[in-house]
Order: structure tokens, then sequence, then C-alpha cells
């Protein structure tokens, strides 16, 4: 232990700290490792993340809502291991049959484990005081959600190591400050540097680290305010304090998050099931594509045989066959469509819009007017005034004419977007809008699916808004003869493009993710009242995600309670300052302000919740659960004191003891009864005798 | 010192709260010296001594030629707030954007249909109010915008409303400047800058809400600062007057709601300040009730009350029925009433009924003769049975029989044998006899779910399961029987333990695009509740008879059942809360959060079919900018202030410093209460969701103009800069009327423009103003 001093002066026996701490610990490793190889099939979301384990070993590019760091981590876990990246992660219940998947769990499940010690650490350094620890951890300790959690090859068991120790680095820099550590000094520098490090991490897990970030810069400025307040030093104290944190809180996570972006972009170097998501210059890095050691001419000229990709994420290539609108949709002519796969039907000829062909080289410059013409069935890119097959305030697009004869409504302008007039046109990097000469709308695509008739195919329409975000195509293939041929390692992106490429493709991802119409979804305010678990493993061995119920409501009642405590007691001061009265003690204030901050953090890690639109978990509230936890064990001693501030010494103490003893009795035993649910339980599901059938308090429960 | 010495005396024998001393302290300082810089007082001696005869003097003259100045600059602005606001008001004649939604909604109040729409009444019923006193019948049907109304409505009398609500407005502002203690030159330039804000002009021209809800919110943010600042009676009667206000507030739109919560904020406050200074604790508690009573009851009962208005006022079914549940129309007259009048209540073995979809989408369980395809498209096959599907009109397949499984006949005994909850059931469907079954093949959309569909004994190993246990979910006691309309059942399935659910997905072209029905493992989703809407006894067994009889159904206008006022008004909070947003996805004028503060996107309002003349929600992008700067300012100046509080620096007179964070709790707060939770909402948005916040805005604005006057004011060495900055504040005021006037085309829509007026106008390249193609 660090600070083995600071015991010594605030607690007079260190060896029942230690033993203490032992004791979680022990406790920790029994209930973590106990059967964690069981089941021996995917549970749950290891189907995912088991999958992006082996793709990362295979170093197939993918592509996924989350960051990097977490998955990297398993995926190098399972390497060390032996596990060799070929078990195919179908869905959850599919034998292991020998696949190496037990390092990855059991790093998952060390790490899980982990953070119950850590959460010892902080509230230790919170509260400085035992009792309020010892109720803390032991109630995230004994709870079955959060062991059922914290075993498995998840994110989450990661997210939430790496966030206990951003909290332990926060308060560890806060008890710094407070006994005056210089701003620079190495202990101070070594653990915000700790500090900085875990937020990065945390945020390279799942973006939900968001939050804890956002805790730590509040306890931040509450440290600066701190020492701005102290009138005997003088402000330049302040400003190191302040110069310190910036980089060693801002600079220095930004760095790492980079980074671990780089491993994962290097790492990923041959094309595989993401490339779709991301733009032609993002997909000539990766090996194996048909773009990667591609050369094509660098601008666009008449008479060129061009595809014509939509710069939306996952946008696809215009395209278009044979087959014809069917009766009744517009008019009957040939199909124009988006389509995400490469294809002889997605080429095209691009012509002025007067003449058939020009001699000799005459560049497409922005403005021009120019015509289309599908190279394997001869017809024109056509719009005209009939409604679109599925957006019907959109124009149709077809394909329209014999061997490139058409009509004045074949004619496009083709723009630069954010470029001048008369810009050459480059392959891949100019995002082109093509404006509908006649009709003024822009051709483009609303990534909604076309019925079978049109082969599922995406539709492609004309939308009278020129402001439509999905109306940019960019050129891809460019076969031209007349000039010279570059390489498409020209036009791939940089590390910095294809970070931010990567953040956009991330978020409109997860904005996508929107539980559909009827869906049964988890919803926030089922969360504290442990109102629906979560399926982990059905069949023989079930596992079922659920909250230890007693603990989760008495949680619940200690949030609420904190809240009127906490005006109270304001309410006290504020009278006890203006007309004189008991002031509360010490001790108990500083309970109090500790309490204040795992409010602060629960609020952070629960509230925004709802307000996101996209499908929710319950097991997004965990990180929540842990800061409701610590304030649960913080407020129970600071009840216990107030009632015993009433009694007599003798009375008191015997009361504040056995109350102690009857919590950590209750919260042991419904641990017992409950943890069927996370070590499995075996026998027909139907069985209405079981004895878990019993402890179905809720009927919302299904296990 | 004499002015002040007099105010000591005053504070001795009354007691007078702080606040409203300031106020008095700094009136009779400023009457001192009328310029536009003194904006408050300054208590430095050496400031004081210079001008203390004149105050002396002015004392004593001070009560009439306040009153007397005061007025004439406010009555000035309120009747150019008038003129500008009702000048040529019927013009343009024609429908001009949402006008056609609240037009039709003023329609159907006169004609008294029931309607639906997301946003609670009283502002559709203050048109509704004027449309009758003028006389309109409620026969013109608002069909698109631009077409011109007919003679028989009364346009300026409806646009009347929120014109005059717009026109008040600035009359409110200047009254809620001076309450909080600034200089009259302040509220006049507050006042001025709304009065020649375009936006606020455009919003309040036509039959749209906004300026009603804006004048509601801030008369009551009015109200609740007089209240703050009384201690006697008629802080009661002020925060009555402002709890009615903010009621009215959030019963025109919700987004009233953020101002009501600035009220509670600002009484909150108060109480907070009042805990140290009051000594009773009784006498504490006793005001922090009351105050918390008259804060949450007024507006809420009001809130109440205007819906028992809308109601009370709608008794006829009208096109927006299906929306609600079938108890609900069946209380209004004719529509569902008219059908289900005289039809028996208890479902009995022989009933014929239709089982309705109770929550969100309406649709009631149909089948017809077609089968599920054998493989679908993603390679999985079908049991090839009957569909069966949730359509969502009515249909003569909508029709079922209940059967109880022993009983072979399907005519009802008489007395009939009522079904009970927990009883067993077939469910036979009408034109076809097939019964209802479930088995273990997946549904055809949801295959996590098991198929429904009409058995046909194909003579394969799928042997019919098609019993169904009834379970009525909002029994009273477990005897209760299956009630037509009332009651809400399930129906589980025997075999498999599941529900019958309707699952939100749509069948493919072979299931004619209906919704898809399936029996569900998850019992409590609220999809899989029903319930029987049409109601008859079979009458006959033979199965030709039977079907004349289901086709032939009449439907007899008659009286619709009751339902108590407050079962209707909670089924209308749920379904108006659960309402999805109405606005199409992608408009054309659709902005976000983050485009407001520069004004990036307008809002194309109307354009004459004649000529170039169109009507622009468009703000004056002078003082839009300059608000936007103020929020900075005063945000850095917030901080600014605090850290030197900290370090026990105060750069700021007591008096000066509560009322730099006086005006910051109410127009900064204000600012982004209403403004923030924008960002959060997941539907179309427009720029006049702004105006609320926007007006916060312009108020804080004003306010640091005059901030700024005073710290310049307050130092020796920057004193000469004051008139500087007051010319530099005066040529920008006159900039903004340039520019309000420049754009006050777009907000009358009376003048032809021809293509270089429009690029003349667009100051911006986002904004997008339309232009008739030539011929």
């Amino acid at each position: 232990m660090p600070n083995k001093s600071k015991c010594t002066a605030k607690f007079p026996n260190v060896k029942i700290w230690w033993i203490t701490f032992g004791i979680i610990c022990g406790a920790t490793f029994l209930t973590r490792f106990y059967k964690v190889l069981e089941p021996d099939h995917v549970c749950w979301d290891e189907t995912h993340f088991g999958k992006m384990a082996s793709w990362y070993i295979n170093r197939t590019f993918f592509f996924d809502v989350h960051p990097p760091l977490g998955k990297m981590l398993i995926a190098l876990s399972g390497k060390l291991t032996g596990y060799d990246g070929n078990f195919p992660f179908d869905k959850p219940g599919d034998k292991y049959d020998g696949a190496r998947y037990e390092g990855m769990r059991i790093f998952c499940a060390t790490l899980g484990a982990l953070i119950i010690p850590l959460t010892f650490l902080t509230l230790w350094e919170m509260t400085k005081s035992i009792d309020s620890t010892l109720i803390g951890t032991m109630l995230l300790l004994l709870d079955v959600g959060f062991l059922t959690l914290n075993r498995y090859i998840l994110l989450d068991p990661i997210l939430l190591f790496f966030m206990t120790c951003s909290m332990y680095g926060a308060f560890k820099v806060r008890s710094l400050t407070e006994t005056g550590t210089p701003p620079f000094a190495p202990h101070m520098l070594c653990w915000q540097f700790f500090l900085g490090a875990s937020l990065a991490c945390t945020m390279s897990v799942k973006f939900v680290g968001l939050f804890i970030v956002l805790f730590v810069g509040f306890r931040t400025i509450a440290d600066l305010w701190n020492v701005l307040g102290d009138l005997t030093k003088p402000v330049s104290l302040t400003l190191k304090h302040l110069i310190g944190r910036s980089i060693t809180l801002i600079l220095w996570p930004i760095i790492l998050y980079v980074f671990f972006f780089w491993i994962h972009l290097t790492i990923l170097s041959k094309s595989g099931s993401g490339d779709g998501f991301y733009s032609s210059g993002f997909q000539a890095r990766l090996q194996g594509n048909s773009l990667n050691n591609a050369s094509a001419p660098r601008v666009l000229a008449y008479g060129a045989t061009i595809t014509l990709k939509n710069h939306r994420t996952g946008g696809g290539y215009l395209h278009s066959h044979q087959h014809l609108y069917p009766q009744g949709v517009g008019a009957r002519q040939q199909q124009i469509t988006t389509y995400t796969h490469k294809d002889e039907n997605n080429k095209w000829i691009i012509k002025p819009y007067d003449r058939e062909s020009v001699s000799g080289v005459v560049l497409v410059r922005s403005g021009d007017l120019v015509r289309l013409t599908h190279i394997p069935t001869g017809r024109n890119l056509h719009s005209h005034r009939e409604k679109a097959p599925q957006t019907t305030k959109f124009m149709q697009v077809t394909g329209y004419g014999e061997d490139g004869i058409g009509d004045a409504n074949d004619v496009w302008k083709i723009i630069v977007s954010n470029g001048k007039d008369d810009d050459e046109i480059l392959t891949v990097r100019s995002k082109l809008v093509f404006v509908h000469y006649l009709q003024s709308c822009v051709l483009t695509t609303t990534s909604k699916q076309l019925p079978k008739w049109g082969f599922e195919q995406q539709e492609v329409a004309c939308n009278p808004n020129l402001r439509d975000p999905n109306a940019l195509w960019n050129i891809e293939d460019n076969v031209f003869d007349g000039l010279p041929k570059m390489s498409f390692e020209v036009y791939a992106s940089g590390f910095i493009e294809r970070l931010v490429e990567s953040h956009a493709v991330m978020l409109q991802g997860n904005s996508g993710l929107k539980p559909k119409e009827g869906e049964v979804t988890s919803q926030p305010w089922q969360w504290p009242i442990n109102y629906r678990g979560q399926y982990f493993s059905g069949n023989a061995h079930r596992v079922y995600l659920l909250g230890n119920p007693v603990i989760w409501w008495t949680n619940l009642a200690f949030l609420l309670l904190f809240f009127f405590i906490y005006i109270i007691n304001c309410v006290r001061e504020k009278r006890a300052e203006a007309f004189g009265g008991t002031v509360p003690a010490n001790e108990n204030r500083s309970l109090l302000n500790a309490a204040g901050w795992c409010f602060v953090g629960w609020a952070l890690h629960y509230v925004p919740f709802w307000a996101m639109g996209r499908i929710l978990y319950f097991h997004h509230y965990f990180p929540a659960l842990i800061f409701s936890s610590m304030l649960t064990g913080i407020l129970t001693e600071y009840l216990l004191r107030s009632v015993q501030s009433f009694l007599s010494p003798e009375l008191g103490r015997a009361i504040y003891h056995s109350t102690l003893g009857v919590i950590i009795a209750v919260t042991v035993y419904s641990f017992y009864l409950f943890s069927p649910l996370a070590y499995g339980m075996t026998g027909a599901s139907q069985d209405d005798n079981s004895t878990m059938s019993s402890l179905r308090w809720l009927e919302s429960w299904e296990f | 010192m004499e002015p002040l010495q007099t105010l000591r005396k005053r504070k001795c024998k009354k007691k007078v709260s702080d606040v409203s001393e300031s106020l008095d302290s700094e009136k009779s300082l400023k009457l001192t010296k009328r310029e536009v810089g003194d904006g408050a007082p300054a208590e430095k001696d050496n400031l004081e001594s210079k001008h203390e005869d004149h105050k002396e003097n002015n004392f004593l003259r001070e009560p009439c030629s306040l009153k007397v100045e005061v007025d004439v600059v406010f009555i000035i602005i309120v009747i150019l707030g008038f003129a500008t606001r009702l000048y040529n008001l019927a013009n343009p004649h024609y429908i001009v954007f949402d006008e056609l939604h609240y037009g039709r909604y003023v329609s159907l109040y006169t004609k008294g249909v029931f309607f639906f729409d997301a946003h609670p009444p009283l502002g559709k019923q203050l048109l509704y109010w004027a449309g009758k006193l003028a006389g309109y019948d409620g026969n013109f049907t608002f069909d698109r915008i631009g077409t011109p109304y007919s003679e028989h409505v009364p346009v300026t009398a409806l646009r009347m409303v929120p014109a005059i609500c717009g026109s008040l407005l600035i009359g409110v502002i200047y009254q809620l400047m001076q309450v909080v203690s600034l200089h009259p030159w302040t509220a006049a330039l507050a006042a001025l800058l709304v009065l020649f804000e375009n936006s606020f002009l455009t919003q309040s021209r036509f039959i749209l809400l906004e300026s009603i809800q804006i004048l509601f919110g801030l008369w009551g943010i009015l109200c609740i600062l007089k209240s703050t600042r009384n201690t006697s009676w008629l802080s009661v009667v002020w925060l009555c007057f402002g709890a009615i206000s903010l009621g009215c507030c959030f019963s025109v739109k919700y987004s009233g709601l953020y101002t009501y919560f600035l009220g509670i904020f600002l009484v909150g406050r108060q109480m907070w300040l009042r805990i140290n200074e009051v000594k009773s604790v009784l006498r504490l508690t006793f005001s922090i009730v009351w105050r918390g009573m008259i804060l949450i009851i007024i507006p809420w009962s009001l809130y109440v009350g205007v819906f028992y208005v809308h109601l009370a006022l709608l008794p006829k079914a009208g096109p927006h029925d299906s929306v609600m549940t079938s108890a609900f129309q069946a209380s209004l007259e004719g529509g569902l009433a008219s059908i289900t009048r005289g039809q028996p209540l208890h479902v009995a073995h022989g009933s014929q009924i239709t089982l309705r979809h109770s929550h969100g989408r309406t649709c009631w369980l149909h089948s017809h003769a077609h089968v599920y395809p054998v493989k679908y498209a993603d390679g999985r096959g079908s049991s090839h049975q009957q569909q069966v599907s949730c359509y969502s009109f009515k249909d003569v397949n909508n029709w079922w029989i209940v059967k109880r499984p022993d009983e072979s006949s399907l005519t009802v005994s008489s007395p009939p044998d009522a079904i009970k909850h927990g009883e067993v059931v077939q469910l036979v469907h009408g034109l076809t006899t097939r019964a209802l079954n479930s088995h273990d093949v997946a549904a055809p959309v949801s295959p996590q779910s098991q198929e429904v569909s009409c058995y046909i004994n194909y003579n394969v190993s799928m042997p019919a399961q098609n019993l169904w246990r009834v379970e009525i979910v909002n029994r009273a006691t477990d005897l209760d029987t299956w009630d037509s309309i009332r009651s809400l059942v399930r129906l589980i399935h025997v075999d498999s333990g599941s529900a019958l659910r309707y699952s939100g997905r749509q069948l493919p072209a072979w299931g004619f695009h209906q919704h898809e029905v399936v029996a569900d493992k998850v019992v409590t989703h609220q999809d899989t509740v029903w319930n029987v809407e049409e109601h008859r006894y079979s009458k006959s067994e033979d199965k030709k008879e039977r079907e004349r009889e289901l086709v032939a159904a009449e439907m007899i206008p008659t009286a619709a059942t009751h339902l108590s006022f407050w079962a209707k008004f909670w089924e209308l909070q749920y379904k108006m809360w659960s309402h999805s947003g109405d606005a199409p996805l992608g408009h054309m004028f659709a902005s976000e959060p983050l485009d407001w503060p520069v004004l990036h996107r307008s809002i194309a309002y109307w354009l004459s079919p004649h000529s170039n003349a169109q009507v622009h929600l468009i703000g004056n992008l002078v003082t839009w900018y300059a608000g936007t700067l103020s929020v900075f300012i005063y945000g850095t100046l917030l901080a600014v202030y605090a850290i030197r509080m900290r370090r026990n620096i105060s750069d700021l007179s007591p008096i000066v410093s509560k009322k730099f964070y006086d005006a910051g709790f109410i127009f900064f707060l204000g600012y982004w209460l209403n403004y923030l939770p924008f960002f959060f909402m997941d539907r179309t948005l427009f720029l006049h969701h702004y105006l609320p916040a926007y007006i916060f805005k312009i108020l804080l604005l004003s306010f640091v103009v005059d901030h700024v006057i005073f710290i310049l004011h307050m130092r020796e060495r920057t004193k000469a800069l004051t008139h500087i900055f007051t010319f530099f504040v005066v040529v920008w005021l006159a900039y903004v009327v340039l520019t309000f006037k420049k754009f006050c085309v777009l907000n009358y829509g009376n003048t032809d423009l021809t293509e270089s007026d429009l690029m003349s106008l667009r100051w911006k390249d986002t904004w997008d103003f339309i232009l008739h193609k030539k011929n």
C-alpha cells in the first residue's frame, strides 16, 4: 500500500485495514473465478466481441460502433493464450469445441475482479473510514449482476476496470492536492499521468467513457477552485496546477487515444467485411481491396468510363440494369439504383450534353453540362416529373434513350461541392453533385430498399431540395487512355483523414442503432429498480444477468435518502450560520461531501441515457451502479453515526456494530440465494417447484 | 448624502427588502442625471458628491416627472408595436405555413368535431374564440399552403390574436426590464430590439402560437419577479397572476414548460435566500408551502381545465378517432358509438367480435383466404397455413367467432354462456371458419417469435394448437367476465405460453403489406393487449346465413356512451406523450439547434402565386449576432467575477453585483433553459422553436449593454469612453432599424421582388428564397 503512513495517522489499527483488504481480495478471487470457464459455449455478446477478436488476429478490416482498445485487448489476450482466430462465434449457444477461449475469458474476468479492490481503495481515499469502505465494496462484491457481467468476453469488464482506475486516480490526486503537494512534484505528476492514461483507456473502450471524463473534469475544477480559494497561496500556484493538469489530463489522454487508433488501423491492414462502410480513399489502404495497388488518371476527361460511389457512409455505386420499373411505379423505363458490390453494370461513360464524342482530351470541369450513358445498356441517366418509387416527394430517375441518344431531360450539371466553377474533377478526391438541368433537382440516394422488382437494391431519386447531404458522389474507377495514370496510393487517405473518417462512421453507426417499431427495448426507468434482466445463456446452463435485488433496492432507497439528507443539511447549515446553533460535525460533513461526489457520478452515468434515442440495454446501468453502491456504503455509516450521536456511548456503539453485522449478514445471504443466476441454473425451465422460482419476486424477471 | 439617509430611515420604519430598496434608491439616483450612461447608482462618495445638490432638488420633484416620462416612452413603443404588427393584417389573403394546421383546428372546433394534436389546446381555443366572435362558420377546408382564403374566413380576426399578443409583448418587455431595476433607457432599448426584430414580426402576423406562448411566459416571469420583490399581500397576488400566466404558457405549447421551470426556480431562489432571513421556522415553512402550492396547483388545474373545455367543445366523432382507444371513440357522438350502441356487453360462446390492438397503431386482428408462402425470401420455410395479420381498416374479414373448445354449435345459448378471466377458448375466423392457431414455426418477419395462422388440416404431423386462454388485464377480480370494449385482454397460447402480439412489422407483398401478428414469449409487452370492439351474438347455425349476417353489418348513428372526464383526460395525455412527431423528416426548411444562434436557415412561409412577393421567417441579423455575442460576454464576465471574488477582490458594489446576478438568473438561465433541451430532441426542428429562447437573449443583450456602460462609467480612466460607447450603441441601433426596414418586405409579403432584390437580401448563402421561373 502506498500510503501506509497515512493509514496509521488516521486509523490506529493498520492490521485491521490489511485484514479487511485481504478478505475482500480473497472473496473477490473466489467469487469471480469459481466456474469461470462454464458454460463452455458462446454467451450473449461474446458472439460479437469474440468475432472481432478473431478479425484482429487475422488482421481483416471490420466496422464496429465502439472504439478499438477493448477489442484489441481481448484479441491480444487470446493471441497470447493460443487462440488462433478460427472459431466463427456464429451465435450464442455455439459450443467452443476445443477453441482456446479460456485465455480471453480469464483475462476479462481478471480485469472484472480487479474492479473490487480498486473500489475499496477509492472509497478509502474518499472517506478514510473503514466502515464505509467495507460496506460500499461489499455491495459491489456481492452483487450478482455485477458478477455476471464481469466474467465473460465482453467490453464491460474492461470498461469498468479502466473506469475504476480513473476514479481511484481522481481521488488520489484530490488527496495530494489537499495535502498541498506542489503541482510539478514527481509524485503528483505520476498520479496525474496514471489518471490521464486511465481516462484515455476508458474512452477507447466505449464512448460512455465520456461520462467519467466529465466526472474527472468536475473533480479537477473543484480542486482548482479550492486551491484558488486559499488566499495564503499566490494565484500562480493555481496556474501551475492548471498547466500541469492541462498536459496530463487533456493532452496526454488525447495522444494515447490517437495512438490506440493508430494501432487499430495498422493491425487491420487486410480487406474484410467493413470495407463498404468507408470511402474510396480509405479502401485504397486495405490489402486485397480492388482499389489497393490500382491506378487511374488523376482528372476526369470526356469519354472516360467511370463508376460513381455515393459519398454517404456505406453508400453504393450508381447502378442500372436491363429491368424496367414495374407498371404503376412512375414511367416504365429502365431502373436506376445504387448497389454496394462491384459489377459491370456500375460503369458509365461521361459525355458533353450536346455531342456524342469529343476529339482529343477535353477535361470535364465543374459547372459543365454532361450526360452519363450506362455502358452495358446504352441508356442515359434521366429524370422527369414522376414520383420516385419509395420517396414520393422526390422525382424518379430512370435510364432512357437508345445507344446514348435521349432527350433534354438527360442533361445534368456536374458541380464540385465546395469548389469553384471550372475546377478540374479529380478521381476519388472531388465530391460531386449532379443537378438535373431542367428540373433543378439533385441526384441522390435515399437508402431505402426497393422491393423485389428492384432486387432489393437501394433507391435512387432526384431531390428538389438541393441541400441534400446524401447527394454527394465521387468517381472511383476512371478508365481513360489519353491521360497519364497515377497510382491509387496518391488518393489513399492519410492517417488523420482515416481517423476522422472512422469517427464519422462510428458516430453514424451509433445513431443508426434505433429500436424498430414494436421491438422490446430496455428503458432507463427500468434499470435502477431492477425491472428486467438479460439472458446470457439459455438451455441447460442458464445464466441470467440480474442485479441482486436486495442491494439494488437498497441502493435506490439510499439515493432518494441522500437527496433529502443533503437538502436538510444545507438548510440546517445555512440557518446555523445566520442564527447560531449546532453545526454538523466535521467528520459527518466530509462523509456527506464524499457521498455528494458519488451522487454526481451516479447522475452523470445515468441521466444522459434518458436523452438518448439509440437502442439501450440493461447493462448500460452498471457504471452508475458502482457510484450508487459507493454512495450507499458512505451513507450507511453517516446514518449510523447520526443515530449513535443521540444515544449513550455504550448503547450507541452496540447498536452501531450490531447493525453493521446485520447488514453484512443480509447481503451475504442474499448473494447466496441469487448466486445460481450467475453460476448457472440447471434443470427444466418450466419447473414450478425449483428453488429459483420462489425467488421470482417480480413477474417481469424471466429466469 | 441626503437621499440615502432618507432611504435608511425608511428602512427602519418599514420592512422593505433589499431588492426593492435598491430599486428605489436607483430611481432616485437616475433622476438626478438623465443620461444614458447612468445605468446604476454609484456608491462611491466621490461620484455622488458631485451631484449632491442636484439630487436633493430632484428628489422632491421626482415622482410626477418620472411617471410622465416613463409613460411617454412606454406608450410610444407600444403604439409602434401595434402599428407594425397590425398593419395590413389580412394580407396576404392566402394560407401561410402552419396556418394550415391551426386553421384546420379552428374549423374543427367550430364544428365540434374531435381531433387529436400533440400540442395542448389553449392557443387553438383562443383562436377559436376569435373566429367565433367574428362569425366564422367553420366551412373552409384548409387543404394546402398557398390556397386563397374565401371571404367567409375572418382572416383578420384570427390573425388578430397572435398580433395583439406580439404587440403587448413589447410593453411587457419594457416593464420586465424595469422590474429587474434597469435604467429606463435600457428597457427602451430591449423593447426597441424586439420591436425591430423581423422574426417576431413574422411570427406575430400569422395564425401561429409562438407569440401567444412567449407573451404568457414573459408576463408570468414579470409577475413572479414582482412577487419576489414584495413581502406584503401583494406578493401573493402577483404570484397568483404569475402562476396563471405560466399555466397558460405551457397550455399553449409544451415548450412553455421551460419558462415555467424558470418561474419555479426564481421562487425557489427567493425561498433559499429567506432561509437565513426569517427567524421563525413556522413562518418560513408556511411561506414556502403556500408559494409551492400556488405554483403547482394553479397552473396544473388550469391545464386540466383547458382540457376540460377542449373535450367539452368537441363532442363529435371525426377523422382522428382511430388514434384513440375504442372506449374513447365510443364516447363520441357518431363514429364508433353508432356501431357499438346496443351491442351485448358480455362476450359469450358464439359471440361475433372484432379484436382491436389496443395501444399504439390502430388495427384489427384479420385473416383471409391466402396462405403463407412455402418459402420466404431468406430461405426459411413456413407452415403454408392461412395468413393472420393486423389490418388497419374495417373489413368483413376482421370478424371472429368465440367458441368454447368442447361445444360444437356456434350459436349463443340463452342465457349467454359468458367467458370469464382465465377460461380457454378458440377463435374461429368468421368467413373462412378456420381457427386461430399457433405453433413452433418462426414467424415470417420476426423469426424470434412463433407464427400465428388459421389452421388448415393438411394431414401432416402438425396437430392443431388452437386453444387460447383469455387473460383480462384490467380485471378487478379473477371472476370478471370478458366485456366488449371495456376489457383489455391478452390471449395466451395454451400450448406454448406465448401471447398473441402485434409485432409492429409489415408483411411483404404476399401479405398485402398488412401488419404481422405473432405469438411472443414476452407476455407483458403492451402490444399483446387487445380488446373487443364490435360485438354481436350469432343467431344462426347455418354457415351461409352467418356469412350474410357478417357482411350485412349495418351502422346506425346513435348517442355516445359515457366515459368520465378523467379517463378521457389521461388517455389523451398518454396518446399525446407517446405520439411521435408529425412533421416529416428531412423537411426542406428544417434546421438543427446548432444552426440557430448564427441564423443559418430561414423558413419560407409563403410565396405569392402571381408575383415574387413572399413571406419568410428570418431574423434581424444585426440583433441576432449581437445577441449571440452578448451570451459570450455575459458568460465570460460571470466567470471572471466569480474567480476574482474567490480571491476576495470585488469589482462591483453589492447592489450592482446583485443586479448582475439577478439578470443572470433570469435572462441567461432563461435562454439556456429554452434552448438546450432541443439538442436532445429526436424530431424535425425549425427556426421558430428558437424564438422563446431568443427573447431572453435580447433581454440579456440589453442588460450587457447597460452593464458595459456602467463598468466604463465606474472608473475615472475609462469614463470618457462611455460617450463613445453610447454613440456606438446608437449607431448600431440605427443599423438595426435599417436592416429591419430592408427585410420587412419579407414579413409583410406585399411587395413584388425582382431577382436582384432577392439577391441583395440574401446575406447568407444558406438562406433559400424562392423565385418564380420566368416563362
